[in-house]
């Protein structure tokens, strides 16, 4: 309790500082609204041309797109410390100032950082997950509700726990962290797209190493009505799960690096 | 001239300095080709459409390859805009306009040519269906070769422009992130240009934009038949210079500008 | 039984060398920061801890604030081991570090101060009374409500150090805390850290590569050189054990004058007048003061013994740094 007031402090303080310039605040919101946007017409033009994709209609394909773009700018607002600074603390020495503090690095680092901007993206993903949800004809249910808010929670973890790799790879001193990447904004382009689209590779690296396709796939597919895999349906409550599990796997890794951690600067 | 060279003497020094970084974006890049390739091959199975996948196909992984050349990404340059540093470039006994010119070419090439060369030969080797397919013919090799040349220029011109805006606004981020927008939408980055509905792309392809990296797709795959060459290299090339032309004109005012504050 | 024990620590990093041109692999070179080090320090102690750059003061600094691992050797502080039970131990503790800010960047001050407040569960009484005494002994009344990026360096430091000192650390480690300072910015950080220490008893360790810090705080000093500990004692003993050398400067009163000194003096002509400099060891200072009488009328002249900054130059040098 005393953990998230602190972050909700935290969050205040730095919200606080942004509006401190509302000129430039204002015209980054909306290079952020465009920006997604942009991305949502490659989705719109793509079904203009194309009308299906495999057996996804137009109306599943915009309730993908927006499920993870929810999702993934969900995370980049609220978990900006780690998918935004977190490796630039590490390579700066900045971290050296959390590691004084007697709280846990983790909840420092998300802290440390809030991105509100982002709330033009996920407006355009909830516009986009709206659309998708008449055109598909989702018959809405208590349940099917419930499995979409489980989704995005347990995809927030999923992407934080993706990017906490970066900032793991840097304690290691690794040169090319960029390789990170794929999996973090990769995976957000891919799986914007139902994951069986793909081939056997990627679709096991989707479901197993970074798994998308259960955290959004599966529960999505659900809601839809067509289960991807066939599945049987209580399956789609319990695999978004997969996404608080590789959370968990990366802070343990994440707590054994830092007993390497070597900070920069003498 | 000699100053010219030794800007990129200095960045090709830089560029395999950080080699680790530019491995890790080359991974990244083929891991995004790949997810592409692999998405227009699904849609292409359930829709054919007139113009072959092998040319999408081909037309993502150039754009990969090329993906650096499209980047604002002189962060270093900005900064040094944002801060004032600027001023001291100012008093260097140099054409302001062609030093960077020649700083923005030198990176733009010697970060995407680092890049593109492994990732075409990697896209190459690729199995069919998969991989970059070989160009139309000889002749039309040549002209997206020029055509390729002709689309560096412009877009250092385009740069150049954008940089001169951004000495003029303090806080320069919102308008950058439009502007990178633009690029990555109507260079074709985002979605093949040649994917676009068909009456949208006789306007998007008259854009500047579409002369970057599309133009020379096009003339490589025979989109473009070798016929139009000539043409296509025209309005290349008009863009270029009259982009150049409009930075000249930017960089003089801001100058005179910047002398009349005293820096 | 000491406060801090430190006992045969060492800690050693790989650094990768920039490669030759040419050459594919990349050579990996091990750096020894700290081997063997052992000191300890008594409650309420204020030490300056010195040596030239990459003698691994940071490196010891950061084992004891629990930031870093070491690869052997114990430390035990307030009956604690810093890298064990992070948490518990680093609320004991105060860290500034001279080239990072600590505080919020876009807020006023006193919003980060409450911050961390509720970060180190400091209760509300005692925050209030910890704040109104630290913005009285660092003069920050006025900036309170200033956001950080508005303040300058002098304001900035203070302000850092305010935070750090929040919860009533018992040991605070200062990082090159007059970094770029001015002066005045210099002499009220001096006097508020003599305040602090002498007040509450608060042991403090200070590492700087400014001599007049070292020679305005702290009794004790510790000079580290290559990640070995090189003395250990009476800032006074340390100086009159380097401090060999002397300047004279003298005028005669009229022109002609010149003074018969042996070799090992060294004289150059120094305007209208003279420069000497001797080592009283090899010239006793009386019999270089009866030289330059017989010379003739003095007008004027001054001793001076060798600047702090100098002598530490000259000791590194000696030590072989």
């Amino acid at each position: 309790m005393d953990t998230l007031r602190i972050y909700l402090r935290s969050m205040g303080i730095l919200i606080k500082g942004q509006l401190q310039y509302p000129v430039s605040f204002f015209l980054q919101t909306l290079a952020q609204l465009i920006m997604e946007g942009g991305e949502l017409l490659a989705v719109i033009l793509l079904v203009d041309r194309f009308d299906h994709l495999n057996q996804w209609g137009p109306g599943d394909l915009y309730f993908f797109f927006g499920l993870m773009s929810v999702t993934f700018y969900l995370t980049e607002c609220f978990g900006r410390g780690i998918t935004g600074n977190f490796p630039s603390m590490v390579r700066s020495g900045q971290l050296d100032t959390l590691l004084v503090r007697p709280r846990g690095i983790l909840t420092q680092v998300l802290c440390s950082a809030v991105d509100p901007r982002r709330v033009a993206c996920m407006a355009v993903g909830t516009v986009s997950l709206i659309i998708g949800s008449r055109m598909a004809e989702i018959s809405w249910s208590a349940s099917k509700a419930l499995l979409l808010a489980e989704s995005v929670f347990c995809g927030f973890f999923l992407i934080l726990g993706l990017f906490l790799i970066e900032g793991i790879l840097c304690i290691h001193s690794v040169k090319s962290v960029e390789i990170a990447n794929a999996l973090t904004y990769g995976g957000r382009s891919a799986c914007q797209y139902p994951v069986d689209v793909f081939p056997r590779p990627l679709r096991t690296l989707f479901t197993v190493v970074a798994p998308f396709a259960l955290v959004m796939h599966v529960p999505a597919s659900h809601i839809l009505g067509k289960p991807i895999f066939g599945w049987p349906g209580w399956t789609a409550f319990v695999s978004p799960l997969a996404g608080f599990v590789l959370f968990f796997v990366m802070t343990a890794l994440f707590a054994r690096a830092m007993r390497f951690y070597r900070s920069a600067g003498s | 001239m000699r100053a010219c060279l030794s800007v990129f003497r200095l960045r090709l020094r830089l560029e395999t300095q950080y080699r680790g970084a530019a491995l890790g974006g080359i991974v990244c890049q083929i891991f995004f080709g790949l997810i592409l390739s692999a998405l227009y091959r699904a849609l292409y199975f359930g829709k054919p459409q007139v113009r072959p996948l092998a040319h999408v196909i081909t037309y993502v992984w150039l754009q990969q390859a090329f993906f650096r050349m499209l980047l604002s990404s002189d962060g270093d340059l900005m900064d040094k805009i944002r801060t004032g540093g600027i001023a001291y470039d100012l008093c260097r006994p140099l054409p302001l306009y062609g030093f960077y010119y020649a700083r923005i070419m030198a990176q733009k090439l010697m970060g995407s040519l680092l890049r593109a060369v492994p990732m075409i030969i990697f896209a190459a080797l690729l199995p069919g269906g998969w991989g970059m397919g070989a160009p139309a013919s000889l002749p039309a090799l040549l002209a997206a070769a020029a055509a390729l040349v002709l689309g560096l220029s412009c877009v250092c011109a385009m740069e150049n422009i954008t940089m001169a805006f951004t000495m003029r606004t303090l806080d320069p981020r919102g308008i950058q992130a439009m502007l990178n927008l633009l690029m990555t939408i109507l260079s074709g980055n985002l979605l093949p240009l040649t994917l676009f509905p068909d009456s949208w792309q006789r306007m998007i392809t008259l854009l500047p934009y579409a002369q970057l990296l599309d133009a020379p797709i096009r003339l490589y795959t025979g989109e473009y038949a070798l016929g139009q060459a000539p043409q296509v290299l025209l309005l290349q090339a008009g863009w270029t210079a009259a982009l150049i032309a409009a930075g000249c004109w930017l960089w003089k005012r801001n100058q005179k500008r910047l002398v009349l504050q005293g820096g | 039984m000491s406060y801090i024990h430190v006992q045969n620590l060492s800690k050693r990093f790989t650094v990768r060398k920039k490669r030759e041109k040419g050459s594919l692999l990349r050579e990996k070179e091990e750096v020894q920061a700290l081997r063997g080090v052992s000191f300890d320090i008594g409650q309420g102690e204020l030490i300056g801890y010195i040596g030239p750059n990459g003698a691994g003061k940071s490196t010891t600094v950061k084992i004891l604030s629990g930031i870093m691992t070491p690869d052997g050797g114990e430390a035990v502080v307030g009956g604690q081991v810093p890298w064990r039970e992070r948490k518990t131990y680093v609320r004991r503790i105060g860290v500034v570090f001279g080239q990072r800010m600590q505080l919020w960047w876009d807020v006023p001050i006193l919003d980060s101060f409450s911050l961390l407040r509720d970060i180190y569960r400091v209760p509300e009484e005692a925050y209030q009374a910890r704040l109104s005494e630290l913005t009285e002994a660092l003069s920050l009344k006025d900036i309170l409500r200033t956001p950080l990026r508005q303040l300058s360096l002098g304001q900035r430091m203070r302000a850092e150090l305010c935070g750090s000192l929040l919860h009533r650390p018992e040991i605070l480690f200062l990082d090159e805390p007059t970094i770029g300072l001015d002066a005045v910015s210099k002499l009220a950080l001096r006097d508020f850290l003599r305040w602090e220490n002498r007040e509450h008893r608060t042991t403090i360790l200070l590492t700087t590569h400014d001599m007049e810090d070292i020679s305005a705080l702290c009794s004790r000093v510790m000079v580290l050189g290559h990640g070995s500990k090189l003395y250990d004692g009476e800032l006074q003993d340390l100086l009159r054990r380097y401090d060999r050398t002397r300047t004279v400067d003298i005028r005669y009163g009229r022109e002609g004058c010149v003074p018969a000194v042996p070799p090992s003096v060294v004289m150059e002509k120094n305007g209208d007048g003279f420069r000497l400099t001797y080592r009283p060891e090899s010239y006793p200072t009386a019999d270089l003061l009866s030289a330059l009488q017989q010379a003739g009328p003095i007008r004027e002249m001054t001793v001076q013994s060798q600047n702090i900054d100098h002598l530490i130059a000259d000791m590194y040098r000696e030590m072989d740094l």
